[in-house]
């Protein structure tokens, strides 16, 4: 029994010291920086060429499971939800020629896509959805990046827990694809204030935490470097890779 | 070690050492470097499970399709909990998995414990950045080796043929020590050959063609790919039972290795010398 007991401390102490120093090994900074080169390998290797598989209606999760940061709760989203968002308006503006700022019926009347597409989470699990919106590609053209342009920035409505409002990019290749919208209906209905409302991002050929919910403006730039931590995006900022195609 | 280096050395018929050049060095790096690729994606596998701890065999997420699931509870006035769910028959696997080590020193409900993941704390930001990097090392390992083996014209000797199936019982027995003598054979035994090759061309290939199926990317750009596997959730259920298997084989390996003659099994992979047994030979 005593020996049985040692032979358990000590395999708990071996355990523990296993965790110290995978801990200690995913701390290192030069560690981190070397891992992170296979993310411009895979960015060149995978790109955003291909197209994401169209599902059928058969598919489709009814009930489309809802994720990311709770639906904002704050008295501008909530004026926004109570007028059926009549008063939402979408600014594209920073590098472009012609600024925009589009209200909800106008984004409706270009509406030119809908597909049922599968979302694929950074955490492993998938879901189907059927989206229809306007190609991203369709507002650009609206306002016109001009030359230096060189992302697509995603200023969003919601707020992590410590206030961080949510943000994604995309480069400009990436919000050319054809399947990269500007999402307004899921399933045939309106989007509703849990999975987005009015206007969210959906891009299937890369993971979920690209499809931004809740978008309150888009922006035109050159660099993300000087928004928030400079990585492009929320989770970018929280370690998550830019190039979300793996 | 020095005692079983004392042990060979006072039977004169395993002194001989004479040795031959088993292992090229491709293949001794190429294998270090695989071993050691091989660890960090499991245990930054495991970590990457974690945020999702169920396998659907299915393309979406399908909870009638569960295969494997791992929870845990932690309600207050209650003991916690940690429950393994296979084919819906659950197991109750508390401070194992489901419910155990948070890596921290502490215990919390999770899928699989903190000394198994990479890193220890539950961050799947970081076992992605392991994983995603260690991916392409076990993938270069492979391609050098087979480049390698296939130059010099000598991968035929790893692979089984229909000549070695009588010979596989043969030699089990001779590993169970229910044989005297193991069945004569070349650099590798019929056993051995159909582990590696198993390894070599069914378990290796499917873990990373699994794993890379998994990509929304790679969907897009090579949609049969994730197909062939059941669509994206089944592929993920593919790429954790390759794991399984891979697991069973570097068990075994490792077992064998320790077990037969280990001095001269580990100086093979080392420095490429190796002595013959008996009834070893060099061909196929």
């Amino acid at each position: 029994m005593k020996r049985a007991l040692f032979l358990a401390s000590g395999a708990a102490i071996a355990l523990a010291g296993c965790s110290k120093a995978s801990n200690a090994l995913n701390d290192n900074q030069t560690i981190r920086r070397a891992l992170s080169s296979a993310e411009s390998l895979n960015h060149t290797l995978i790109g955003t060429h291909g197209r994401a598989k169209v599902y059928s209606d058969a598919d489709v999760d009814r009930e489309f499971r809802v994720n990311g940061f709770d639906t904002p709760s704050d008295s501008s989203y909530a004026r926004l939800l109570a007028d059926g968002f009549s008063s939402y308006r979408l600014p594209v503006d920073g590098l472009v020629e012609r600024p925009q700022k589009l209200t909800l019926a106008e984004l409706r009347t270009m509406r030119s896509y809908d597909e049922a597409t599968r979302h694929d989470c950074v955490e492993g699990w998938s879901a189907i959805g059927r989206w229809a919106g306007v190609p991203l590609a369709s507002v650009l053209a609206l306002a016109k990046p001009s030359q230096s342009a060189r992302y697509v920035i995603f200023h969003c409505m919601d707020r992590a827990s410590d206030g961080t409002p949510y943000y994604e990019s995309l480069d400009l290749t990436q919000a050319a694809h054809p399947q990269t919208v500007l999402a307004l209906d899921l399933n045939g209905k309106p989007l509703d204030a849990d999975h987005g409302a009015p206007v969210r991002l959906r891009i299937p050929t890369q993971l979920g935490y690209k499809s931004a919910k809740w978008i309150g403006r888009i922006e035109v730039a050159a660099d993300f470097k000087h928004l928030f931590a400079g990585h492009g995006g929320y989770w970018e900022d929280q370690g998550y890779e830019w190039y979300a195609g793996i | 070690m020095e005692a079983t280096v004392g042990a060979l050395a006072a039977r004169p018929e395993a002194r001989s050492e004479a040795t031959v050049y088993r292992h090229s060095v491709t293949t001794r790096v190429s294998h270090w470097l695989f071993a050691l690729a091989f660890v960090v994606l499991v245990m930054s596998g495991l970590q990457i499970f974690n945020a999702a701890p169920y396998l659907d065999a299915s393309d979406k997420s399908d909870a009638h399709r569960r295969v494997l699931a791992i929870g845990g509870e932690q309600t207050p006035g209650a003991n916690p909990t940690g429950v393994t769910q296979i084919f819906g028959l659950s197991i109750r696997t508390t401070h194992l998995f489901g419910y155990g080590d948070d890596g921290m020193g502490a215990e919390s409900a999770r899928a699989f414990p903190g000394w198994m993941t990479l890193p220890g704390y539950q961050d799947l930001a970081s076992g992605r950045r392991w994983h995603l990097f260690f991916a392409w090392v076990m993938v270069a390992c492979g391609l050098a080796y087979f480049a390698a083996s296939i130059r010099r014209k000598d991968l035929a000797l790893i692979v089984l043929r229909r000549e070695d199936l009588p010979k596989l019982l043969p030699m089990q027995l001779y590993y169970l020590k229910l044989r005297k003598e193991p069945p004569p054979h070349g650099k590798y035994n019929p056993l051995q050959k159909a582990a590696y090759t198993t390894v070599l061309f069914v378990f290796t290939p499917l873990i990373v063609l699994s794993g890379v199926a998994l990509a929304p990317g790679i969907d897009s750009i090579a949609g049969p790919l994730t197909a062939v596997f059941g669509g994206r959730q089944f592929a993920r259920l593919w790429h954790f039972l390759a794991m399984v298997g891979l697991i069973g084989f570097v068990l075994v390996h490792v077992t064998l290795v320790l077990s037969t003659d280990v001095v001269n099994n580990i100086r093979s992979m080392i420095t490429g010398r190796y002595r013959l047994g008996e009834h070893e030979g060099t061909g196929i």
